[in-house]
């Protein structure tokens, strides 16, 4: 097989011919054929005469006449295949094609050549100069053809003329190989054309291809280095649950390498004897509806990670999977415990002192102290009613950071809705009547005697409630207190006010720590905003929700909503 | 004959109240300001009625009422829990006779007090 093609290769070397123009090198190689059959031919026809020779014994006359012009013919072909490879196709052509009508011109009688059997022989020029030449020369050659024959009538003096039918039948082969020359050599063009279109297209496409591959990978590198260095752990979920990618930071947090967690499930990540067991059920809920909890905490060790699920998506919104990240909040974590813990303290050690300038302005008021005239007992009661002031906003802070560090506690008790609304209006009368407000409180008879709750947190969601709806009325309002049943599993307390009201834009802040309407509100009201927060978060410890309505210049209306639970 | 009132409390400015809206409630005070040393007072004398705090130094208010609970010899004596802690306040509520609050009032501890008085 390889020897085959070795020599198919040096075959295809020996014909073929050097040249820019591919239509030339064509007829260059298709001339180089015709030589080399020539030449074969010729080496045969030496051959065979020869062994004729040898075997008869003898020579004719004719033998050396033979080898004479089958050398010459060999001479002729090798000149021509030198001319046709060194110098120019189209000369060698024109002479090979020359030298063939001359050799024609001998094969055979004058007579039969211009009008008997060897007509038909000159046809093969014509042909062969479409081939060789350019399609056009047929005609050429289809003219030199009938010169010739007029050439031979005349040198050899026949009583004939060139045959009209010969010469029709010239140019009619002329132009057949004409057309199916120059069709072959245009369809060969638009060949090359497409070829070299083809071509085109295909180098353009590699070298597309081998950019974004160059781009991609640049790409690729570079999310790996961003990922790699963020202080955040991220872990990536596909669709079946399988970790496929994590980063650096990941390992660091979890203690746990890369090989335990890429290409395994969720629960061989959160298998950690760091984690509380009830966390990692958490976590893996967590991760199995992502974007539905926004964060949360997990204690891992000694660290406090906040944890963050969201679905990763494809261009289409189609679901590919999960991301997950994990940050280190152990420092936040510890401040927020210091700051709980410094509010406690700081508010239990506030307590005393006024605990003591409370009872010290009080006896002063009781003439422990000896008598006091007018003045100094209305100067006592200022003290105490500022002291008060100022134990209620430290109250709300110790309330406000025992919710929020969850220390806050429900002691669900049995307690009498009566009790409360007689202790609010016990309570809370003193303070209405010195605004000139109208306080008035209603049980509904369908309200069970006794219930479940916690009568100290009720107490202060109501008075909490109370104290803001004195805030925000003035002299001749009125507020309402009223605690009914609500549908058959619920109950509220509801505090309706005519006071001033909430704007429309400030309602959905009510309950925001640390906040009140407006700032000039803050100025007017006092108070640290704590208040209704309070309420919120102690509705919410309970089980219950608080709503409100308003209206600015009618009044307002809370409603805390609590699940009744009777005995 | 008096009636003794001790007042168990730190705080100094907070113990002259205390020791006023008893002394207006009629009972004769003494003031101790150490867990320590008020159990040791304790050994001594059978007052009618106990202010404990319970945040004092050495010896807790806790194990303070504790232990006059687990005397025979002090079992008539009213304690009255002073804690500023809500939460250990209701704790206590079962123990103590009485559990108030911090801030306490002059006025609420005198009238409340006065009815622990066995003269009234």
């Amino acid at each position: 097989m390889q020897t085959n093609n070795k020599f198919s290769l040096l075959i295809n070397q020996l014909l073929d011919a050097p040249s820019s123009d591919p239509d030339d090198a064509r007829r260059r190689k298709i001339l180089n054929v015709i030589l080399v059959f020539v030449a074969s031919l010729t080496l045969f026809v030496i051959i065979a005469v020869s062994i004729v020779g040898i075997i008869r014994g003898s020579s004719t006359p004719d033998t050396p006449i033979i080898y004479l012009v089958c050398v010459a013919l060999l001479v002729g072909t090798a000149l021509l295949y030198v001319l046709n490879r060194v110098v120019a196709g189209w000369v060698a052509s024109a002479l090979f094609l020359l030298f063939l009508m001359v050799v024609f011109v001998f094969s055979d009688t004058p007579d039969q050549l211009v009008d008997g059997r060897s007509l038909f022989v000159f046809t093969i020029p014509i042909i062969m100069a479409s081939m060789l030449l350019r399609p056009s020369y047929s005609f050429a050659f289809a003219a030199l053809i009938v010169l010739e024959m007029y050439i031979v009538i005349n040198m050899n003096a026949l009583p004939l003329r060139v045959n009209p039918v010969a010469i029709a039948v010239f140019f009619m082969v002329a132009s057949i190989s004409w057309l199916s020359s120059r069709t072959l050599e245009n369809a060969l063009r638009d060949l090359r054309i497409i070829n070299a279109e083809l071509d085109q297209r295909v180098i353009d496409r590699t070298r597309e291809l081998s950019e974004s591959l160059t781009r991609e990978a640049a790409q690729a590198s570079q999310r790996e280095a961003i990922l790699n260095s963020i202080a955040d752990g991220v872990v990536v979920f596909d669709k079946k649950g399988t970790a496929i990618v994590a980063n650096p930071s990941l390992t660091s947090l979890t203690g746990k390498s890369q090989n335990e967690i890429v290409g395994r499930e969720v629960t061989n990540l959160i298998n950690s004897e760091e984690l509380p067991l009830k966390q990692r059920g958490d976590i893996s809920e967590f991760f199995s509806q992502p974007g539905k909890v926004p964060t949360f905490r997990v204690n891992w060790g000694r660290k406090t990670l906040s944890v963050n699920a969201a679905e990763v998506r494809d261009g289409n919104g189609q679901s590919m999977g999960t991301v997950a990240v994990f940050r280190d909040v152990t420092r936040e974590a510890e401040l927020e415990r210091m700051k709980d813990t410094f509010v406690a303290v700081v508010s239990h050690e506030l307590r005393t002192p006024l605990n003591a300038i409370l009872g010290f302005a009080e006896m002063i008021k009781e003439t422990v102290y000896g008598p006091v005239n007018d003045n100094q007992r209305k100067a006592s009661v200022r003290i105490m009613d500022n002291t008060n002031r100022l134990l209620s906003i430290v109250s709300e802070l110790l309330d406000q950071a025992q919710i929020q560090s969850g220390r806050m506690k429900i002691n669900f008790v049995s307690c009498k809705p009566a009790d409360l609304l007689t202790d609010l209006q016990e309570t809370m009368e003193k303070i209405a009547e010195n605004k000139g407000i109208k306080l008035d409180t209603e049980l509904d008879q369908e309200m069970p005697e006794t219930l479940i709750g916690d009568p100290q947190r009720l107490q202060q969601i109501m008075i909490n409630l109370t104290n803001n709806a004195i805030k925000f009325s003035g002299q001749g309002d009125k507020v309402h207190v009223s605690i009914r049943p609500q549908g058959k599993k619920n109950w509220q307390i509801q505090v309706e006010d005519t006071g001033e009201g909430i704007p429309e834009e400030s309602i959905g802040l009510v309950f925001e720590t640390f906040r009140q309407v407006e700032g000039s509100a803050t100025r007017k009201h006092g108070g640290v905003g704590l208040g209704l927060s309070i309420v919120k978060q102690l509705a919410e410890l309970m089980g219950g929700t608080v709503t409100v309505k308003s209206q600015v210049g009618t009044g307002s209306v809370f409603t805390v909503s609590l699940p009744l639970i009777s005995q | 004959m008096n009636i003794l009132a001790l007042i168990i409390e730190d705080d100094q400015d907070l113990s002259e109240i205390f020791s006023q809206a008893l002394n207006a409630a009629g009972f004769e005070t003494e003031i101790i300001g150490d867990g320590q040393v008020a159990a040791e007072r304790l050994q001594q004398i059978v007052p009618a009625i106990v202010i404990l705090d319970m945040h004092i130094p050495h010896v807790s208010g806790n194990i303070l009422l504790k232990q006059i609970r687990a005397d025979e010899r002090l079992n008539k004596i009213r304690v009255v829990v002073a804690t500023a802690d809500a939460q250990m306040g209701e704790n206590m509520r079962g123990q103590a006779d009485l559990v108030l609050i911090k801030p306490i009032s002059f006025t609420q501890l005198r009238d409340l007090t006065s009815r622990f008085h066995p003269q009234r």
